[in-house]
């Protein structure tokens, strides 16, 4: 059973797939029983009762389309078909590799960003065209992985896929543009330019010309990263990744105190 | 101690598994007011005695380990409450205030009897 779940779990992962993973966690028995339910609907293990993991099979994808992580659940609010004296509590996990974080740019800004994004967990990737500055020298951390591009384009094609977030930031406009290109066309769950307002508008108007769809360009995020007044490489690394995790957890990127002080106004 | 990802997480639990050992994995289930960890995080504990990952901080630690350690003698499974009223928080020096429920699993190697 273990050997069951475990190899499901880790098959999951490596596929880039998604699956919730169902526990009992309090019941007279079964305790610690698992059924896990992958994105396709297929069964492995089981909670030892043929309609709970019915009832949890069909609970699944309702849970795997929120951004809860972990979440207990009792049997009562599964299903109401089922028998309420059980008082069984189950937790649901999300089974699902951390999201990859594809840096197009090896400059300062990516450099940082690479590292910092590693800190928080993200699998990075780190392209650049210049062989020389995606070095294991320069970034000791084997978790980065480095890519030197023969084209971006090419590059990209091999990354870009789903629970991917791209940061664009090449030494140039240029360059933007390709990788732009490169990543529109396999639709990442989020992708940024960085730059300002003005250049970043000469490039977007471009692929426009060039026939990508407003509505797809509206969604890149250029400038890229939330306003924290970054200045320093560092700083706008920062900047970036806190707008990436934003939108992975669903975050405003408003001060958390700001009730405080529109409280006191209203008075 | 840093969270785990996944993939490491399972690669662990595997590993003693695999070595014919039971492994205790802590797992915040879930957490009501002001807590040192979010639901989902977990810590294993091996029966050589290492460790990875956490459940949060000082706050709870030292009762995570003792449950976990029993889980491990016992092979047995439970769901614990671990509460921190905002006193006790603050005698220890401690930010937390809230309830946690840990669930405290043993995953087991495969038993040669069964089929």
């Amino acid at each position: 059973m273990s050997r069951l779940i475990i190899e499901a779990v880790e098959r999951v992962l490596q596929e880039n797939s998604r699956a919730a993973l169902a526990t009992i966690i309090r019941a007279p028995e079964s305790m610690g029983a698992k059924i896990l339910i992958t994105e396709e609907g297929a069964r492995i293990g089981t909670l030892n009762d043929d309609a709970l993991d019915e009832a949890v099979a069909r609970y699944a994808p309702a849970f795997l389309a929120s951004r809860a992580e972990t979440k207990t659940i009792s049997v009562e609010e599964l299903s109401l078909e089922m028998e309420p004296e059980r008082n069984a509590l189950l937790m649901f996990e999300r089974i699902e590799a951390e999201p990859r974080l594809v840096i197009c740019g090896a400059g300062h800004v990516g450099a940082h960003l690479a590292r910092l994004a590693r800190m928080l967990g993200f699998r990075t990737t780190l392209i650049d065209d210049r062989a020389d500055f995606v070095t294991r020298e320069r970034f000791p951390d084997t978790g980065i992985e480095l890519v030197a591009a023969r084209t971006w384009t090419e590059a990209l094609q091999r990354e870009v896929g789903r629970n991917v977030y791209v940061a664009v930031v090449t030494r140039g406009h240029n360059e933007d543009e390709e990788c732009l290109r490169a990543v529109l066309a396999a639709g990442p769950r989020y992708v940024g330019m960085i730059g300002s307002k003005r250049r970043t508008n000469i490039v977007l108007e471009r692929l426009r010309e060039q026939g990508a769809s407003p509505e797809v360009l509206k969604e890149v995020r250029a400038p890229i990263g939330l306003d924290i007044g970054a200045v320093s490489p560092e700083e706008v690394a920062l900047a970036i990744l806190s707008e990436i995790v934003a939108e992975r957890r669903g975050g405003t990127g408003a001060p958390l105190s700001a009730w405080r002080r529109s409280r006191r106004e209203r008075r | 101690m840093a969270t785990i990802a996944q993939a490491e997480l399972y690669r662990l639990i595997n590993e003693a598994v695999e070595r014919g050992e039971r492994v205790v994995v802590a797992s915040v289930a879930d957490t009501r007011g002001s807590t040192p960890q979010r639901r989902g995080a977990k810590m294993l504990f091996f029966e050589n005695g290492d460790v990875a990952g956490t459940v949060g901080g000082g706050c709870i630690e030292a009762e995570v380990w003792a449950e976990a350690r029993e889980a491990l003698r016992t092979g047995t499974p439970a769901l614990h409450k671990f509460s921190l009223t905002a006193d006790e928080a603050s005698e220890e020096g401690m930010v937390c205030g809230g309830t946690m429920e840990i669930f405290i699993d043993v995953w087991k190697p495969e038993n040669s009897f069964q089929f």
